[in-house]
């Protein structure tokens, strides 16, 4: 098993980074001032949640899902949550490419991309 | 909100979450023993009810295929939605000029990186097919491989120029490429139905276990993503890369807000 | 497999591949084909997905997908694939959805002609994700749905490439991304902790678990991830500028089915997966109710407080959002009943307005309230159908929304919840009425908190008679109509369904009664609406230095929450977050 430090486990850490990945993307989102940066913030979020899947699935000294190799039976880690990872690829793929679509044509339209000066409709007064 | 308290209001949240996230971790499952007996029991039944050696591949198109289905409709939605986007104002028309920065010369392109450019973007397309082709044995499948096979569009960019990849990329053609291959994965998941079989059950012969032709349906759906996935990067690249080209003629409506 | 089981993935398959094959071909196609294809495969899928609810009742309509049911994994507990499973109330939802998206491509009529049926591609997908998020009974494969329906959405919010439409989609796409990656982490913990994606199997997993904070977590992402999507406070930012940019048959389907679909995708897995655990039960009851009645107070006051018609009817959606979460909370049949009627009443209600919104934008260039003043005067049938549509959201005592609007309050029996489902509906039915009076009538009255609302100059074009407009929004208005009555003993029978979808006869529940009330109670909100419209419209210009003083307070007051609504998506998610952290506090509190 992992190593301990005191009465902590080491094995906790892929947790903890899962949730670090997590808050330093949306600190950069809240801050951000420019919507490419933004959406790249968005993307280091998702990274947070490969990390847990992925973490999620490993089996310690085990092998690749693939039985080329090794035959089958050999101890493979969970397959499943990979396939939940390309899923998860994909979902950040689609997003971005959405979001960078319109990122550009805000650029055109407004010539600015600062999320912080942009709002959808404006008040009166 | 000033930046101030916005950053203040979002650590305040975060700090509040630190306990409740600290007690998930430390009652997580150990790290590198999971409990659950899902992944394993796909292991250990796969290869001999499917005759596919990659577990990923048996996952994602044969014991969760409807997963995958809506995953690569969801690729396909984002990418149309992206094309209605960045098309716009200015059309499916090809016929306009590469865009030229005012006072930025332009240096004819050396044979060496033509020659380069072509050679490899041939290798990356036929790797990108073998790719696919291979989903059910080794690492990979019809999403990776299909995404290799695109970004040879993208040299062919580098290497011939806006006006060739103009005429050698084909959107209509792109698109057929792109709905098709989703389309033959929905045929492909609904054909058992006729049958009264579940949809998606995996009637067909399953072939040799680490041979190419493995895998019966599992092969089938993977290779038509694999077309799909093709079909939707190269019309990702094509409409990203129109917004290179001459703006003149591609005004900006106006609006009447202010 | 019996015949409806058999055709049970073709609710879904049937407007993927349809809007596959309009995408593949959508350089030669002609027009017009897209427009009739598309109604016409959403008004088939209404009926098949009516026809399984109907067959729900009977009996279990279940399909294993490639043949992987439960046994043939061989382990028990341990379930290798993915099931669709039509109980009556999904399939019902379902059905509704599909109807509205008809009504909404008859409303969107040769309107996106010029982008070459994208639209109706956008459209099909969209519905088919509904369709599957509904009938799903895998956890990840719920999941897989909601994405894609949000991607859809995403681009269909983008669709008319203005300043504003943009912004408001990136907003939307930002903060719905957020709650997806959520929702992800979430499935991620509770298949750490239970080892399987199915409901079912997931939700006798969770019955053994006592006191874990895995599962905890796994709640609290999930939940927050639905209720962003369901628009509660304090995650609801997005949704005002969402519905308000969108084009308008896009709002509709957005107001009328999407919105409410969170809420009935988290009634459905408190049902099946979290009710076995007393402390998420626990939670259910106390925060979740909490959280309603704080949305529906909010959100009613910050639709008092709007000039742009759909940005008013969005927050009238999210207040009502706030209510429907109150039956939830109950988390009892006769709660589901409440919630499923509300579903029904509200999502017709609320695409009547959105179609009048929509069609006074094409024939006077404006959704502004005040810019509207008088300018419906001619248009008769459109201020018909809002008037007539403002008075049932304002509580008028005939239809479906009524009799849900009581059997919410009777599912939780609370004056607190009394007090809140009361001043939503007055609020949010008062604010339309006002707009309505304005518009259509030509009452006016000085602009109170309104006038500093945020508005845009716009317009919609469309080539569609105002016939093709009108129709849908009647048909509608007449099903809202329908006495609560006539569905009373499905509904019974469709909640007991969501508990228990495989064993629909174990639970044979009778139709949810509606309370006895006087007629003054069946008349307050309506009566607190005719107040607020009354006081809206007859309000001067004041001069007196005490009236001048009460003014001030009140602008002052809607100043504030008009503030927290910036439109700024870093401040959304910086809510978001703390939204987040408020369930983080509500589950630690409970241990």
């Amino acid at each position: 098993m992992s190593g301990s430090f005191g009465s902590l486990s080491f094995g906790i850490l892929p947790w903890l980074i899962a949730a670090w990945l997590f808050a330093v993307g949306l600190y950069g989102i809240v801050s951000s001032r420019n919507y490419v940066h933004l959406i790249g913030c968005l993307a280091v979020c998702q990274s947070a949640t490969y990390v847990l899947l992925l973490a999620i699935g490993l089996h310690r000294g085990a092998g690749p899902p693939i039985f080329y190799d090794h035959p089958p039976g050999t101890r493979a880690v969970d397959p499943v949550v990979q396939a939940l990872v390309l899923t998860d690829i994909v979902v950040g793929a689609a997003v971005t490419a959405l979001l960078l679509a319109i990122a550009l044509q805000v650029q055109k339209r407004r010539g600015s991309v600062d999320p912080q000066a942009l709002r959808p409709l404006r008040p009166t007064q | 909100m000033s930046p101030r308290w916005r950053l203040l209001l979002l650590t305040l949240a975060l700090l509040a979450l630190a306990p409740g996230l600290w007690r998930v971790a430390r009652a997580m499952p150990p790290f590198g023993s999971p409990t659950s007996l899902y992944g394993p029991a796909i292991n250990q039944l796969a290869p001999a009810a499917r005759h596919v050696s990659n577990m990923v591949a048996a996952v994602n198109f044969d014991f969760r295929g409807f997963d995958t289905l809506g995953e690569e409709t969801m690729l396909l939605c984002a990418v149309t939605g992206a094309v209605v986007l960045l098309r716009g104002s200015r059309g499916e028309g090809g016929r306009d000029r590469a865009g030229r920065l005012p006072g930025r010369t332009v240096a004819p392109r050396a044979d060496a990186t033509v020659l380069v450019c072509r050679l490899s973007a041939a290798l990356v397309l036929l790797f990108g097919v073998y790719v696919v082709l291979h989903g059910t044995v080794t690492p990979g499948g019809g999403f990776q491989g299909g995404v290799i096979a695109a970004s040879s569009f993208l040299l062919l960019y580098l290497g011939e120029g806006y006006d060739v990849w103009r005429r050698l990329m084909r959107g209509p053609l792109l698109q057929l490429l792109e709905a098709g291959g989703a389309l033959a994965f929905v045929v492909a998941a609904a054909v058992p139905l006729i049958r009264a079989h579940p949809a998606l059950t995996n009637l067909l012969p399953l072939g040799q276990f680490r041979s190419l032709y493995s895998g019966g349906l599992v092969l089938v759906v993977n290779d038509a993503v694999g077309l799909s996935v093709t079909g939707s990067f190269g019309m990702l690249l094509l409409e990203f890369l129109e917004e290179t080209r001459s703006s003149a003629s591609d005004p900006v409506p106006d609006e009447e807000d202010t | 497999m019996t015949l409806p089981a058999t055709l049970l993935p073709v609710a879904v398959l049937l407007p993927l591949g349809v809007a596959l094959w309009l995408l593949a071909i959508a350089h030669w196609l002609p027009p017009r084909i897209a427009d009739w294809t598309a109604v016409a495969v959403a008004a088939a899928v209404a009926l098949l997905c009516a026809w399984l609810a109907r067959a729900g009742l009977t009996g279990p309509v279940v399909q294993w997908f490639g043949d992987w049911t439960p046994a043939s994994s061989g382990r028990p507990g341990v379930v290798l694939g993915i099931s669709f499973v039509a109980d009556p109330a999904s399939a019902a939802v379902a059905a509704f959805a599909a109807l509205l998206f008809a009504a909404a491509l008859v409303f969107a009529w040769s309107r996106f002609d010029d982008t070459r049926s994208h639209f109706q591609v956008l459209m099909l997908l969209f519905l088919a994700a509904i369709v599957g998020f509904c009938l799903t009974a895998d956890l990840f494969n719920l999941f897989v749905w909601f994405e894609l329906m949000s991607i859809a959405a995403f681009a269909l919010t983008a669709y008319p490439l203005g300043k504003s439409s943009l912004e408001g989609a990136f907003n939307f796409i930002i903060t719905n991304a957020l709650a997806s990656f959520w929702m992800l982490a979430g499935v991620g913990l509770l298949y750490a902790r239970t080892g399987t994606l199915d409901m079912a199997t997931m939700g006798r997993a969770v019955a053994q678990l006592h006191h874990d904070p895995v599962l905890l977590g796994g709640f609290c992402l999930v939940s927050v991830a639905l209720l962003t999507k369901a628009a509660i406070l304090p995650l609801h930012l997005w949704l005002s500028d969402a519905h308000a940019v969108a084009p308008t048959p896009v709002s509709v389907v957005f107001s009328g089915v999407m919105v409410s679909l969170g809420l009935f995708g988290l009634a459905k897995l408190v049902a099946q997966v979290f009710l076995p655990s007393a402390e998420l039960t626990a939670l259910v009851h106390g925060l979740l109710c909490w959280l309603g009645v704080a949305t529906a107070l909010i959100a009613g006051l910050m639709t008092w407080a709007q000039r742009h018609l759909k940005r008013l009817l969005a927050f009238s959606t999210i207040a009502h959002m706030g209510v429907m979460l109150i039956g939830l909370s109950a988390a009892t049949p006769a709660g589901f009943a409440a919630l499923l009627l509300y579903l029904f009443g509200h999502g017709l209600v609320k695409s009547v307005l959105f179609m009048v919104a929509g069609i006074l934008l094409a024939l006077c260039a404006s959704a502004d309230e005040l810019a509207l003043y008088r300018r419906g005067r001619t248009r008769v049938p459109a201020g018909v159908a809002m008037i007539g549509a403002a008075l049932l959201l304002a509580g008028l005592p005939i239809g479906l929304l009524h009799g849900a609007d009581q059997l919410i309050t009777a599912s939780q029996p609370s004056t607190l919840v009394r007090v809140a489902t009361v001043l939503a509906t007055s609020l949010t039915g008062a604010a339309v009425l006002r707009a309505a009076a304005r518009i259509f009538l030509g009452w006016s009255g000085a602009p109170g908190a309104e006038i500093t609302a945020p508005t845009e100059r716009e317009h919609e074009k469309s080539q569609a008679s105002l016939w093709l407009m009108l129709a849908p929004c009647f048909v509608l208005l007449a099903l809202a109509l329908l006495p609560e009555r006539m569905l009373a003993p499905f509904l019974g029978q469709a909640a007991a369904g969501l508990f228990a979808p495989l064993h629909p006869s174990a639970l044979q529940l009778s139709p949810p009664a509606l309370p006895h009330e006087s007629a003054l109670e069946q008349f307050t909100p309506l009566i607190l609406a005719a107040v607020l419209v009354g006081a809206a419209l007859a309000r001067r210009r004041s001069t007196a230095p005490l009236a001048r003083a009460l003014v001030g307070i009140e602008t002052g007051a809607f100043r504030v929450l008009q503030y927290v609504h910036s439109g700024l998506v870093a401040d959304y998610v910086a809510w978001m977050v703390v939204g987040l952290a408020v369930f983080g506090i509500a589950v630690g509190e409970s241990r």
